[in-house]
């Protein structure tokens, strides 16, 4: 079985892996994954509401 | 073949005219803060470029807004005069090439143009783990970082979070990340902003290829052209801050007066930059102009020090 792994994905924003598993010139499994973890999440826990948009546009 | 009326024929196949790309040329100039006479000078370094200095661009933590900015919102067609007085090597966004195919052309251009390239950073560098928190083909933004940059001409630090760690940096900083020259130890070129102004980017590599060095600096690193004065000071409102004339509510009769913003939180007063100047868009508007605030985006730990960025001040 043969496993192809594309890292990284371009033409796109972020740091994209996939990983493709080949069996007989067909896809058998595949995964992709974010490479990066920024957490804007836990960084907007506790600020002011009104702040929140500016924060999320920058994701 | 003669490279220059070569060039101006293939702007005129895009729809632009000379006296366009002059325009552009004396903005430019003025930008950069050099007298008009330089103007022809730098529309040669377009025209007939001397040379093309070979560019790796780095992606690290960020949102790629800044390439966005350099690539859609200015005037059309810059994107392409960057282009051509570039050779990007390495631009994971805009690049054709993909996974070990894209590997293979930065590790090659690093060796062929060891200590010439210009390295173009956009977004931050994740210390937390040994920089686990963001990779790319494997290797963590650090190890990338700590490969690729010392072996540069220049390093060009642009938007907030190359400069100075940006909004994957405000508190707690859960990747403990930070800005290029912070993660590093060394002194790049910060063009910060949220995102930067593209202008400020091809002013600071036209001066690099017209002068044959990087512009003078302030103390963090930001090019004087640009970052020499506040937000406040070259601000069309200012007029109204001194007549004591303020908008203390968005959608107010102030606010349609184009009254000063300071109580609504404006942080102009502590913010360097040119964006009264420069403007977005291709000199269409900026933020105030358009009636919000300055949230100080230039500015180092803007996320937390300018925060919350909407509110009264007395």
């Amino acid at each position: 079985m043969a496993k192809i792994m594309i890292d990284p994905i371009t033409r796109i924003e972020g740091h994209l892996r996939v990983e493709v598993e080949v069996a007989g010139g067909k896809v058998v499994n595949a995964w992709t994954s974010g490479q990066m973890f920024r957490g804007i999440e836990l960084i907007l826990q506790g600020r002011d509401p009104r702040d929140a948009p500016l924060f999320c546009q920058r994701t | 073949m003669n490279q220059e009326s070569d060039f101006y024929q293939r702007l005129s196949e895009k729809g632009i005219s000379r006296r366009d790309f002059m325009k552009y040329c004396g903005f430019l100039t003025a930008t950069m803060g050099l007298s008009s006479s330089f103007v022809p000078r730098v529309a040669e370094v377009f025209a007939a470029p001397k040379q093309r200095p070979p560019v790796i661009w780095l992606h690290f933590g960020e949102c790629t807004g800044c390439s966005e900015a350099i690539l859609r919102t200015m005037y059309p067609w810059i994107d392409e005069l960057v282009l051509e007085i570039l050779s990007i090597e390495y631009h994971e966004t805009i690049f054709a090439a993909a996974g070990r195919q894209m590997e293979d052309n930065l590790h090659a251009a690093v060796k062929k143009y060891a200590g010439k390239y210009i390295c173009i950073v956009e977004g931050a560098i994740a210390t937390k783990y040994d920089g686990a928190y963001g990779k790319v083909a494997g290797r963590t933004f650090l190890e990338i970082a700590q490969d690729v940059c010392p072996k540069a001409a220049a390093v060009i630090a642009i938007g907030a979070c190359a400069a100075y760690g940006g909004i994957q940096a405000a508190a707690p900083n859960p990747g403990g990340y930070k800005g290029v020259g912070d993660a590093l130890g060394i002194k790049p070129v910060n063009i910060p902003g949220c995102p930067y102004n593209p202008v400020n980017l091809v002013g600071t590599i036209v001066n690099y290829l017209l002068l044959g060095k990087l512009p003078e600096l302030d103390d963090i690193g930001r090019p004087l052209f640009a970052y020499g004065q506040t937000i406040h000071d070259q601000c069309p409102r200012r007029g109204h801050y001194e007549n004591d004339e303020f908008v203390e509510e968005f959608g107010s009769k102030e606010a349609k007066l184009g009254y000063c913003l300071y109580k609504l939180g404006c942080k102009g007063p502590d913010t360097y930059n040119n964006c009264p100047i420069a403007k977005f868009n291709d000199g269409t508007s900026w933020p105030i102009e358009a009636g919000h605030p300055c949230i100080g985006c230039s500015e180092p730990g803007f996320w937390d020090k300018m925060t919350p960025f909407f509110g009264q001040k007395s």
